[in-house]
């Protein structure tokens, strides 16, 4: 199972949007695909139509090894699950910190459902917390949508920092430019130059776009419908890259 | 997946009546008619079967999709949104997981359709008021498609797909039709009921060996029993071979007859002196025919290690041979092949050993060895060849001429036949462990004089190409490099030789061949 974290310290750059899509193109590809909506506000779990609500909330979760498989829902799609948001997500750092090995719990869970999906995507919260740290540590490849903007380039600078320690050797930080929109010029200067941590960036950009936004109202990927936009394209190319960059490793 | 419940729906009425009913009756929403049809492929041998995996292509309205499948169709292993090619080789599919995997399962078999079903289905969904579907039925016709023009009704059913995190619903929905219809435990299983339809398992008609003697039987009714094996194998590779599906259905009739030939040589006071030596004539014709035709396909399929060989900017100046090889394949097929095997001397060289195969076993047979037990006959001729190859292989020595390797290995080739033929009679796991033995001495035997083989072919055909001007200087330069590097393998074989040889006459082995083959009271044999 390859463990694909969408994550950015900042909020409000395409994390759940990339979290969505990826995992549906994953399952379309053939994968058996789980995602995990860790974030408390429950976006993923809203874009597949499923409650946000998990029986035990996070305490539930941690406290024999079976749960996390007894909180897998069906998506309306073939071979894609989900596991939902819960509300008590939110003090999921408080949790951890009582637990032992504190930095390695989210990992020692995803070992129950590792033989069943190929492809494991985690819609994270946005910040640096234990949680992250738990989210490092059981990711293999960290996506990281990055708006081109000064402020956005520094935030990936600080995650890079912190992922640098022997403890995320295995980890694989992989940045892409979301929310990208062409008019403007700084936009522009910061993808042709890809300067620092963006050397590292996937070619693919992803657009800002209304179908995108759309997401929410109808609820489902984009690819379901909106095949044929710029930004659906750019997702099936994302993904593409993203399967030749870990084949390649 | 989780299990999917079925309930057989009995009487004449359509699909779309039970439709409207249950939609109405449990408030499900109904989505319009699905048409699929699915077809399930294999191997000739049913190599996919016999390792516990089904392959479907399924046909809709959206397109085609490949899907290889494990544990009776329920959990997929791949999945690629393409139809198969048409050559049936996973090798020409876009390379990922689905042309991996299926390489790995098939190596150079191609892929040939099994069976084809058409489904017919209404999908009823339960939604819940987030518009999230919490349970799928589907109200389905399964027939089997066998060549007709409508399709053979084989099951009208319900199909109640519990999905997962909603056993709930699931439940509930199960309740209220366990009011009306009866659970059927049958499986869900789609392969399975196409393939009890059409009767066969896939692999079933490919003539694997399997060879069932008892040790009192006339060694004249067992010969021919083991004929009769080897001649079935043989024609169910015929149409194969003529049309060059894969290259395996001309080797496996390559092999049926160079078993008769054997069959023949070695019970040879078993057959009658003058039906031996018209068939083994007709039969040794047969094998040469195939013989060019046989290397040709074997360069082909050993074309990608020819590249690997090579420095990466050598490898397209190799292109050539592959065409050429082509060339000449196409060539052999259709001028010595198709025109043998479609010619008046196979079409009787098939119907006389058939009648032979037919007639009824001689009252007072004129071979020696016919009324034998054939227990007795298989101990001795076994007995004999295993020593004479001990003998033949203790002599060679590393100034051996070629030659000899090659004598000796027809005679192991020899042996493993007769210990093939005559399995059934001996313990299986004491025959098993001397057929291994003797395997590993064939392979280092094969290796050598493999590359022998084609070390001496490819320097006939790189001259062939120089004439034809097809012959670069970097297409020379490749040929070059790689000729030496078989020419280096073949002296590693050669090499090697002596310590597998040594391994195959140790004593542990010479005492397991002694156990089962010779004769009893060590009594010297004629």
């Amino acid at each position: 199972m390859i463990t694909v974290a969408c994550y950015n310290l900042k909020g409000g750059v395409g994390k759940t949007a990339t979290a969505v899509n990826l995992s549906y193109l994953a399952a379309l590809g053939g994968a058996g695909t789980l995602v995990w909506d860790l974030d408390p506000q429950g976006a993923a779990s809203f874009y597949y139509r499923i409650k946000p609500r998990v029986k035990g909330g996070s305490p539930g979760l941690f406290r024999r090894k079976r749960k996390l498989a007894a909180a897998i829902k069906a998506t309306d799609f073939p071979r894609l699950d989900l596991v939902p948001a819960d509300f008590s997500y939110r003090n999921m750092d408080l949790l951890l910190e009582r637990q032992r090995k504190p930095g390695t719990r989210i990992r020692k869970l995803l070992k129950s459902v590792r033989g069943q999906y190929q492809y494991l995507f985690l819609d994270c919260p946005p910040g640096i917390s234990l949680l992250s740290e738990n989210i490092f540590a059981a990711a293999d490849v960290l996506l990281v949508p990055v708006i081109p903007t000064t402020l956005s380039l520094r935030t990936l600078e600080q995650v890079l920092a912190f992922c640098a320690g022997e403890d995320y050797r295995h980890l694989r930080v992989v940045p892409f430019f979301s929310m990208v929109d062409r008019r403007k010029s700084l936009h522009r200067e910061m993808i042709a130059q890809r300067s620092g941590a963006l050397e590292q960036a996937l070619a693919t950009c992803i657009p800002y776009a209304s179908e995108v936004e759309q997401m929410g109202v109808h609820r489902a990927p984009l690819e379901t419908y909106a095949h044929a936009s710029p930004a659906a394209g750019a997702y099936r190319e994302l993904w593409a890259e993203l399967q030749r960059r870990s084949a390649a490793r | 997946m989780q299990k999917a419940s079925i309930y057989p729906l009995g009487g004449a009425q359509r699909l779309r009546h039970w439709r409207d009913r249950l939609s109405a009756q449990a408030g499900l929403t109904a989505d319009p008619l699905e048409q699929v049809q699915i077809t399930y492929y294999d191997s000739f041998d049913g190599r996919l079967y016999a390792a516990g995996y089904s392959l479907e292509q399924t046909h809709t309205a959206a397109g085609a999709e490949l899907r290889l499948l494990r544990d009776s169709g329920r959990q997929l292993q791949a999945a690629l949104a393409a139809a198969l090619p048409v050559s049936g080789f996973p090798a020409d599919l876009p390379p990922g997981e689905l042309r991996r995997r299926l390489e790995k399962l098939l190596d150079m078999r191609a892929l040939l359709p099994v069976a084809t079903l058409q489904v017919r289905r209404y999908p009823l969904r339960g939604v819940d008021d987030e518009g999230k579907t919490r349970v799928r039925l589907q109200v389905e016709s399964v027939g089997l498609l066998d060549g007709g023009g409508k399709p053979r009704m084989l099951q009208k059913r319900l199909l109640l797909q519990p999905l997962r995190g909603y056993a709930k619903s699931a439940r509930r929905l199960a309740a209220g039709l366990a009011r009306d219809f009866a659970l059927e435990t049958a499986t869900d299983d789609l392969y399975a009921l196409a393939l009890a339809a059409t009767g066969k398992r896939p692999g079933e008609d490919s003539g694997k060996l399997d060879i069932q003697l008892q040790g009192d039987m006339r060694a004249d009714a067992a010969a021919r029993h083991i004929a009769a094996r080897l001649f079935a194998t043989l024609q169910a590779n015929e149409a194969g071979a003529l049309d060059g599906l894969d290259s395996e259905f001309l080797h496996d009739f390559r092999v049926a007859v160079r078993r008769t030939r054997s069959l023949l040589d070695e019970l040879k006071h078993v057959f009658p002196a003058s039906l031996r030596q018209r068939f083994t004539a007709e039969f040794a014709w047969l094998g040469n025919l195939t013989g060019t035709l046989r290397d040709l396909d074997v360069y082909l399929l050993k074309f990608a290690s020819y590249r690997a060989v090579l420095p990466s900017e050598l490898r397209p100046a190799l292109e050539p041979l592959r065409t050429f090889l082509l060339y000449k394949q196409q060539q052999e097929r259709v001028e010595r092949l198709t025109v043998a095997l479609q010619g008046k001397r196979y079409h009787k060289l098939k119907q006389r050993w058939q009648r032979y195969l037919d007639a009824p076993l001689a009252k007072r047979p004129v071979a020696r060895d016919a009324l034998k037990r054939i227990d007795r006959v298989a101990h001795r001729r076994t007995w004999r060849t295993y020593k004479r190859i001990l003998a033949a292989g203790q002599a060679i020595n590393a100034d051996s001429p070629p030659g000899e390797l090659h004598a000796l290995r027809k005679a192991c080739k020899k042996l493993r036949y007769l210990m093939e033929f005559f399995q059934s009679l001996y313990p299986p796991e004491q025959i098993q462990v001397a057929i291994k033995a003797l395997k590993q001495l064939q392979d280092n035997l094969g290796d050598f004089q493999d590359l022998e083989v084609q070390v001496v072919s490819l320097r006939r055909f790189a001259m062939e190409m120089r004439r034809r001007g097809e012959y670069s200087a970097a297409t020379g330069e490749a040929m070059a490099v790689l000729l030496e590097t078989l020419e280096t393998r073949r002296h590693q074989a050669r090499d090697r030789f002596a310590a597998r040889f040594k391994r195959f006459a140790r004593a542990q082995n010479q005492a397991a061949f002694k156990r089962l083959f010779r004769p009893a009271g060590g009594a010297k044999t004629s």
